[in-house]
């Protein structure tokens, strides 16, 4: 049995890159079972999914706490020494990561690769949606679900343009995939648990939550207060009239960029 | 209402944030406005929905079709207690007003208790995952409403319950929208300071259900007022009608539509459609904006 | 003390008002209907201070005191049959969020007018404290020890206090109704915990509390002390006790066989026991009067005393069983030396439960506990 976690954030696709593997397995008759792990996932918020395949029917109901591999399709989350948390020895950390392997600074007894998955889909989808790309990366790499199995699989879910479109993110990281190498980064992921957001109530921060962060340049800034009323999460503060922003409680939803009548707040992607 | 300017707004704010909503969420925004303007001498009670903010106020909750019930046990648990320093505050989804929590809402109204009730529409069940209710507006997709062969969405169009509610004959119902954060928090500080029954409902765009990029949230609520599909009004004492934003000429609902994904299916004949009935109620609000008077 | 003939359901209204409730809420439903109309007299004659709100359905009745109680006032919520079955929903929360409301359940079958258990009966995993009365002064006895020890820090459980429609609720007795000092002696003012006001608002207080399932079990078990102790002090002030506070027995003296049964059926025993007794039997009755948390320790010792108990159920769960005679049979089970438990349904529906049905019921226990064959063990009556 192999077994897969997913590391994603609510609106990139996790759920539905697993489900994904599911089908394009089942098509080479294999038996193959896609977890959400669920409970009030929100957009922007960390996710996590799982997948087990098998030659047999799979019978354990349990989540995945030792995977074979780990898929982590977001960039920021990528960095996050936690995702890797029980990963198998000899097992792959698949990254979407804009470095190769050797800059990865997540370290231990495993494989690790990279695909710069965002890249890929904001060329090909105009979108951060980075699933479709990560599990071209996956196909060839791992070989555990031919390429010809995935695009069937994604163009029965997503039909017409937006499908072709996906299938060319499939592509495109199968052919940019970085190959893995042995994971030498200096971080271990230790005792913390992977990252997973769920439920109700306040958080301690929301910065990997963004792909793009607002910025302000207080030139143009004419103080008319706009971006501050309509910040949902009091991200923005007024100190002598012009705003100041708050990164751990800015979720990146990019409002104020998009209020702000004299353009004087800029979206920047996050650097990773 | 209350008429204020973006500098009288208060700067302080009352939610405990980040919180865990969406990338952009409506309800995120309203929850903030209304308890800017609220204060914290209140019990905040919800019912299932959506996280939206957390408040720096007490809080209960109660099961989904409830919230008429415990606010006025809230209300009057107060009275008896000899608080009437504190308000108890519903802000609720449109599920938890429109729909499961109508019967219990009607017979508050009727009982014309001393509850001030929020809802934050985003005119369909997200918590679940984008079913509609009873706010749905036509035509909208929803996973329950869906487009294909024998399915255009949302077959009817939705109720008008801002009107019912007036219909209880309570001191205050008005309509808000968060892109309009003056107009709102003017009358949320209008109805602080009434007794009885008072119902504010908001329109608070879903970038997820409605589907359209977080940063339009304030666009789309804006657009929803401008083209007269979410008229701005307040309705004193199930009598006076008073329309709190009359543009000269309603854009075309085409703008609004256009830009959420829950509408991209509709036909040009659809749109007209939808347009019409715009325009009728457009006319039927301003003749009673004109007469100052609500019929009942 | 004032000895005043009243009906049931206006022994409940005078136990709220006596209770001094501050929030009532009620929708009328045969046969609690009258309980209303007397708290409306009450509050309408300046009797009581009390907020009474006539909601549109039990459901918001149940939650109005509900929400009412988290805020820090006495509750009081009363309800029948149908009524009591619309408000099973929030009754859930009402016990999960530790709140200390007490409701008289008149009690009125599924299946018609008429009284029977299983109303209250279909709420056993709702986590409320169940006792079954059985006469009008243990009604109105019941609904103030009720207060007393749901609003004890051990419990704060809801507590509902049965007892059968029409045979109580319209019937007519004397009931020695307690002097106001003497009740507020005894039940000191409710303090909702934690407190609900905003000068007492904790930004770490969890946003959804529920008690976690063991603890909330745990917790009703334990609630059996506490009204153990609330009885036997009741007793002391007013004179008048019920058993334990959980199960009365009455004759069981050197019995070797007894009868058990709930509400009105305990009082028309007693009749049958006396009359079995006069002709020399041996057999006792145990009036079961909590019927959750259930004294499984009672019924142990007294299944080591007997050689047969016969449960009369005024209820059945749908191809399980009688729901007494289902906990009796599971409490003996660890005993060395079982006794025989024989079950009875009766008086269901309403139908009438005479001294000789039970004289009948009780020798075929008795019977059986002398080892001859009795046929069948579960009867229908």
């Amino acid at each position: 049995m192999i077994e897969i976690r997913f590391h994603g954030r609510g609106g990139q696709g996790a759920v539905t890159a697993s489900r994904l593997i599911a089908e394009a397995v089942a098509k080479e008759g294999k038996y193959a079972q896609a977890i959400p792990m669920y409970g009030t996932e929100r957009r922007g918020a960390p996710v996590t999914a799982y997948v087990r395949i098998d030659d047999r029917p799979v019978r354990r109901r349990d989540l995945v706490h030792e995977p074979d591999i780990v898929i982590v399709i977001d960039p920021i989350l990528s960095k996050k020494p936690s995702v890797a948390a029980g990963i198998k020895s000899g097992g792959l950390l698949l990254l979407n990561y804009p470095k190769p392997p050797e800059e990865v600074e997540i370290g231990g007894d495993f494989m690790v690769s990279t695909v710069d998955a965002t890249t890929i889909a904001l060329e090909t989808l105009g979108r951060p949606i980075t699933n479709t790309a990560v599990l071209g990366a996956f196909s060839r790499v791992t070989g555990i679900a031919k390429l010809e199995s995935l695009e069937e699989a994604i163009l029965k879910r997503f039909p017409g343009e937006i499908g072709k479109r996906n299938v060319e993110a499939l592509r495109r990281a199968y052919e940019e995939v970085h190959p893995p190498k042995p994971a030498k980064g200096p971080l271990r992921p230790g005792e913390e648990e992977p990252p997973h957001v769920t439920g109700y109530g306040v958080l301690k921060s929301v910065a990997d939550w963004r792909v793009f962060r607002p910025v302000v340049d207080l030139e143009k800034c004419v103080s008319c207060r706009l971006c501050w009323i309509y910040c949902p999460e009091t991200a923005i503060s007024l100190v002598d009239e012009k705003p100041v922003i708050d990164y751990d409680k800015c979720k990146g939803c990019g409002i104020c960029v998009h209020e702000c009548p004299v353009k004087a707040i800029e979206f920047v992607r996050e650097a990773v | 209402m209350e008429r204020l300017t973006i500098k009288d707004i208060p700067l302080e704010e009352y939610t405990i944030t980040p919180g865990s909503a969406c990338q952009g969420c409506g309800p995120a925004l309203a929850a903030r406005l209304v308890f800017k303007a609220l204060g914290n001498k209140v019990i905040r009670h919800g019912v299932p929905s959506c996280p939206d903010s957390v408040t720096a106020t007490p809080r209960t909750f109660s099961v989904f079709e409830s919230a008429g019930a415990a606010l006025t046990g809230v209300s009057r648990a107060l009275k008896i207690l000899g608080r009437d320093d504190v308000m108890a505050v519903g802000f609720i989804g449109d599920g938890g007003t429109y729909d499961i929590g109508f019967q219990a809402l009607s017979a508050a109204a009727e009982r014309n208790e001393n509850i001030l009730w929020f809802c934050k529409n985003n005119e369909a069940y997200m918590n679940t995952g984008i079913q509609r209710s009873s706010a749905t507006p036509l035509y909208a997709w929803t996973t329950t409403t869906q487009v294909g062969p024998r399915g255009r969405g949302k077959e009817t169009p939705r109720k008008n319950l801002p009107f019912i509610i007036a219909a209880h004959h309570v001191p205050y119902v008005a309509t808000a929208s968060i892109a309009f954060p003056t107009d709102l928090i003017g009358k949320v500080l209008h109805a602080k300071k009434l007794k009885g029954f008072r119902y504010i409902d908001i329109l608070c765009p879903c970038p997820t259900g409605w589907r359209f990029d977080p940063s339009r949230t304030i666009e789309v609520a804006r657009l929803a007022v401008q083209t007269g599909m979410w008229a701005l009004y307040e309705i004193i004492d199930g009598r006076e009608f008073r329309l709190t934003y009359k543009p000269k000429k309603l854009k075309p609902v085409e703008e609004y539509l256009k830009i959420q994904g829950r509408f991209r299916h509709l036909t040009d004949r659809e749109i007209e459609e939808i347009q019409r009935m715009v325009d009728e109620n457009w006319e039927r609000l301003l003749k009673l904006d004109e007469m100052g008077e609500f019929p009942l | 003390m004032t000895i005043e003939v009243m009906v049931g359901n206006k022994a409940a209204a005078t136990a709220a008002k006596l209770s001094r409730v501050q929030v009532a809420v009620a929708f009328p439903v045969t046969p609690q209907t009258t309980i209303v109309e007397y708290l409306n007299e009450f509050i309408t004659k300046g009797e009581m201070d009390c907020e009474f709100i006539n909601v549109e359905g039990e459901l918001s009745a149940q939650v109005v005191v509900q929400a009412a109680s988290r805020v820090g006032a006495r509750t009081f919520c009363c309800t029948s049959g149908p009524g009591c079955l619309y408000m099973h929903h929030p009754m859930h929360d009402t016990s999960s969020l530790r709140l200390p409301v007490v409701m008289a359940v008149v009690h009125r079958g599924n299946k018609g007018m008429q009284p029977d258990h299983t109303d209250l009966m279909s709420h056993i995993m709702t986590g409320w404290i169940q006792w079954y009365v059985e006469n009008n002064q243990e009604v109105l006895d019941s609904i103030i020890m009720a207060y007393r020890v749901a609003e004890d820090m051990r419990v704060r459980i809801p507590i509902a206090v049965g007892y059968d429609g029409y045979i109580l609720s319209y019937t007519a007795e004397p009931v020695d109704v307690p002097e106001q000092e003497e009740v507020d002696d005894f039940l000191p003012p409710y303090k909702p915990m934690p407190s609900l006001m905003p000068e007492d608002f904790d930004p770490k207080s969890p946003m959804w509390w529920r008690v976690p399932w063991e603890e909330h079990h745990k917790i009703i078990v334990n609630a059996k002390e506490v009204i153990k102790e609330v009885n036997e002090e009741f007793g002391k002030r007013f004179g008048r006790s019920y058993g334990n506070g959980l199960v009365e027995e009455y004759r069981c003296e050197d019995a070797e066989a007894v009868i058990v049964a709930m509400g009105t059926i305990a009082s028309t025993a007693r009749d049958a026991i006396d009359n079995l007794r006069a002709e020399g039997k041996p057999v006792g009755l145990v009036k079961l009067k909590c019927l959750v948390p259930f004294p499984y320790e009672d019924f142990q010792r007294i299944g080591s005393e007997v050689r047969a108990i016969g449960m009369i159920d005024r209820n059945v769960c749908l191809g399980v069983g009688g729901v007494g005679h289902t906990f009796i049979r599971n409490a003996i089970y660890d005993l060395e030396e079982r006794p025989k438990v024989l079950g009875f349904h009766a008086g269901l529906a309403g139908k009438e439960v005479k001294v000789s049905d039970i004289e009948r019921m009780a020798e075929k226990v008795l019977k059986a506990a002398r080892g001859e064959s009795v046929s069948p063990l579960v009867e229908w009556v």
